[in-house]
């Protein structure tokens, strides 16, 4: 609805993105630039030859490039089984590849420990264990099954936007086999979108913090991000906080070097949209048996990758001791009643509150920078939100450290301030989006019929953009309750999130009362997940 | 023995879940010979393209191009296979191509090399005199000049049957009588059957041979331009290939079908002029008398205004056989 309401709110509305950006975002990192100087004496090449904290960067650099060169692959693998075969039960393969975007990292490289690594599932099952899930290719793999859901939805979302199937049927009818239409058609359109997945993947993993804690760790792998925890969790000296701050700083520039250059490039690439009256079609039919195999090779993956650690998880919590067989005869739930103290539900009962007060908030700024990106002004401030995206949760949590440390360290409202800050770029998309799809001259309809700008909104753009609304406060919620890379930086004696309490209790090698906080938030973050996309879904076939 | 016609569908039943698009439809299309199919929008008609195509699997019947069965009582032959060249609806032109690359493409996957791919391709483009348009990508061309590169390519293919499928809905009408020209002459220069999907009743009368006229997945009736015209099945054919009038027959057998030109003003009906239309070469008259409602169409201005009472002449109608409701 480019062009549509008038110039006073959306002027307000910029306001009143600037403000809260700034104090989110612009002056800690301000501060952090500021302190690493003063602090570091400007000897960056000093601080990186200390203990290994060069290693953690080349580390976390090459961890980042692996994980981009396998999962870009597997997702556009995904992208293309799902997207565009007639394979039987799409639907549910469609949503079942997500799985791992509603399993909390940290869960997720913690089930892979209970079924492969020794004395896991499969060890106390069939005899077959791998030593090196707690390593550095252990974290690579988990790290790809992670970032495989986010490369098959930006790759996914390139196939629906520029390659509609009526390109595909032109080469199919012009001569062109399958796998000749795959590559001469279906992936050169795709090209930009396939770059910009290889850019969020590697920048995502470099700031990614709790799989490489929990598999990386306990094995002496550490990047930067498990340095910037130890340096803070653990440290406590000046010379820790010295190497926290350069280390946050450096792991924004190297996003930052990643980012700038895409963005100047594919930008333009990417914003090539499907024409308005293309329509859905059907997938080009294949052959059964090419489909069939394709079936059991998605289900064997999916299986491999998130069933069998998820079920080794459940099966942990309930299993009376490490080392004995998972069977009815040995469960018990006696890790759940360990578990269930007063301050784990606390912890719960912050988690909650924390998620619903950021996400609501975060609705509210995300949709304020969508009307604000209305205007050329706005437009500025909402692509810095969007770089907020790429941000590493590590930097941003240092940077509020030295922000606002001195009168809000180990308080919720120094995480929720994290968490508006990281999360911002997660509320306003969705609702950007759909605030470009709807039509402008509904809103004009509304004018011309009498009504003013906020009533026509209320009573006509309001419907239509519930949805979208929902979707984003999902989202939010979800990544807020399950998010630990800030909390675990920034909480204190009393304001422990439940992921925070569980990263602790593995930490502390406590195998039973792990996996069942793990089953417990997982099941916090999947039920509502679920229950809320449900009745996303519905609002929006009603409103469509 | 009779030849093989170019393309046969025999039964065609595609459904898409528990939505049936198309119900058993038979057909047949000779050998140079242009089939228009005419129908409302949902009525099946793309989806009768796509299935030729081999885009979807029918879930009954057959389909025949050349004699050679494609889908029914076998594997589905991939659309590659088949001796098909097809005009998209919104051009389908591929971003990454120019025209030039784009109309060389078909040849390419013959096997044929570059240079000499694109030898053909500048030929076919010089044919259609859109060749200094070979540089360009789509983005820099019109709508008209997308659909003759779709045109292009779909010739470059050198099929036995082409398959437009509503080649002129995003066309300007001034662009729209030239490319229809352009089509007709190529196509009948190629010798090839075609299969042309409209929803635009004038499009289909003039440029076929025969006129199918589809709806919700059935069809309706199938014959020559003429023939669907001036003896539609019943009040839904009628309607669909152009204006027409029920009244009651002045012999008192029934309501008949009146076409605008099937009456005439001046003469003994008597009638009340409700509304006039004036339509450049000819003006429509909507006369209201005994015998009901009806459209008279008058060879230049208006004649008589609104509200005048004037007499008509029945020149012919045509009983329809099917509901009247």
């Amino acid at each position: 609805m480019r062009g549509g309401g008038s110039a006073l709110p959306r002027a307000g509305a910029t306001a009143a993105v600037v403000v809260p950006l700034a104090a989110l975002v612009a002056f800690p990192l301000f501060r952090l630039v500021q302190v690493a100087w003063q602090e570091g004496g400007g000897d960056l090449s000093g601080v990186l030859g200390a203990d290994g904290l060069g290693t953690a960067l080349r580390n976390t650099v090459v961890l980042a490039a692996g994980v981009t060169l396998a999962a870009v692959p597997l997702g556009v693998v995904l992208a293309l089984v799902l997207r565009r075969s007639d394979l039987p039960g799409r639907a549910f393969w469609q949503a079942t590849v997500l799985a791992p975007v509603v399993v909390p990292d940290f869960v997720l490289g913690y089930s892979w420990t209970q079924a492969y690594a020794r004395a896991g599932f499969t060890d106390t099952l069939l005899g077959l264990s791998w030593a090196g899930v707690q390593g550095p290719l252990g974290v690579w793999l988990v790290l790809v099954v992670n970032a495989s859901p986010l490369a098959y939805l930006v790759v996914a979302v390139g196939l629906a936007a520029r390659a509609e199937p009526d390109l595909e049927r032109a080469a199919r009818v012009s001569g062109a086999g399958s796998a000749t239409t795959l590559v001469t058609i279906t992936l050169r359109l795709v090209f930009p979108a396939v770059a910009a997945a290889a850019v969020l993947v590697f920048v995502l993993t470099l700031g990614t913090f709790a799989i490489p804690q929990v598999l990386g760790a306990p094995a002496g792998f550490s990047t930067v991000t498990t340095r910037i925890y130890a340096d803070l969790s653990i440290g406590g000296d000046p010379a820790s906080f010295v190497e926290a701050v350069t280390l946050a700083l450096l792991l924004v520039l190297v996003a930052a070097a990643t980012v700038a250059p895409a963005d100047s490039i594919l930008g333009p690439r990417l914003r090539a949209a499907r024409p308005a009256d293309a329509q859905a079609a059907h997938p080009v039919p294949g052959r059964q048996t090419v489909r069939r195999a394709e079936a059991v090779v998605l289900g064997g993956y999916l299986a491999f990758s998130m069933c069998l650690p998820l079920a080794a998880l459940a099966l942990s919590s309930v299993t009376r001791a490490l080392g004995v067989p998972p069977t009815p005869a040995n469960w018990t739930l006696d890790s759940f009643r360990g578990v269930l103290t007063v301050r784990t539900l606390e912890a719960l009962g912050r988690s909650l509150g924390l998620s619903v007060v950021a996400a609501t908030l975060l609705v509210v700024l995300g949709g304020l920078v969508a009307v604000a990106e209305r205007r050329r002004a706005g437009r500025a401030t909402a692509s810095l939100i969007t770089l907020t995206l790429v941000l590493p949760g590590s930097t941003l949590a240092v940077a509020l450290l030295i922000a606002y440390g001195r009168w809000l360290s180990g308080s919720l409202a120094l995480i929720l301030l994290a968490y508006l800050a990281k999360l911002w770029a997660f509320a306003h998309r969705p609702i950007a989006g759909a605030l470009d799809r709807l039509p402008p001259a509904e809103l004009y309809a509304a004018r011309a019929s009498g009504a003013g700008v906020l009533t026509a909104v209320r009573t006509v753009a309001l419907r239509p953009l519930a949805p979208a609304l929902l979707g984003a406060w999902l989202v939010c919620f979800l990544t807020a309750l399950h998010e630990v890379t800030m909390s675990s930086l920034l909480y204190g004696p009393g304001s422990e999130t439940l992921a925070v309490i569980v990263l602790n209790s593995s930490e502390l090698g406590r195998i039973g009362p792990t996996a069942a906080l793990s089953v417990v938030l997982t099941l916090l973050v999947a039920v509502p997940g679920i229950l809320l996309w449900w009745a996303s879904n519905r609002l929006r076939t009603r409103a469509g | 023995m009779p030849a093989e016609p170019a393309l046969e569908v025999r039964d065609l039943v595609v459904a898409y879940g528990r939505t049936t698009a198309l119900c058993g439809v038979s057909l047949s299309v000779g050998t140079a010979e242009v089939l228009a199919l005419l129908g409302p929008s949902g009525s099946g008609k793309s989806t009768l393209l796509q299935a030729v195509a081999g885009f979807v699997v029918p879930s009954a019947g057959t389909v025949r191009l050349g004699g050679t069965t494609v889908a029914g009582n076998c594997r589905p032959v991939p659309p590659e296979r088949r001796d098909l060249g097809v005009v998209f609806q919104n051009y389908a032109l591929w971003p990454h191509l120019s025209a030039l690359d784009t109309v060389a493409y078909p040849a390419r996957r013959r096997g044929v090399g570059r240079p000499q791919a694109r030898s053909e391709a500048r030929a076919i483009l010089e044919r259609l005199r859109i060749a200094h348009l070979a540089d360009r990508k789509p983005a820099e061309l019109s709508g008209g000049e997308q659909q003759r590169v779709g045109l292009a390519r779909a010739l470059a293919r050198r099929p036995a049957v082409y398959l437009f499928d509503e080649p002129t809905a995003h066309l300007d009408t001034h662009v729209r009588g030239v490319f229809l020209a352009e089509l007709v002459a190529r196509q009948r220069e190629a010798g090839a059957a075609a299969v042309y999907a409209t929803h635009d009743a004038e499009e289909a009368l003039g440029l076929a041979d025969r006129v199918a006229l589809l709806s919700e997945g059935r069809l309706l009736q199938i014959g020559t331009p003429q023939q669907v015209y001036d003896e539609p099945v019943d009040l839904f054919a009628a309607r669909l290939t152009g204006p027409a009038s029920l009244i009651d027959a002045p012999d008192g057998g029934g309501t008949v079908l009146v076409r605008p030109g099937w009456a005439r003003l001046g003469g003994p009906l008597e009638a009340e002029v409700r509304a006039v239309w004036f339509r450049g070469p000819h003006s429509d008259h909507l006369v209201a008398g005994p015998l009901g409602e009806l459209l008279v169409r008058e060879p230049g201005p208006p004649r008589h205004p609104v509200g005048a009472r004037v007499g008509w002449t029945l020149l012919r109608s045509w009983p329809l056989p099917g509901p009247t409701g």
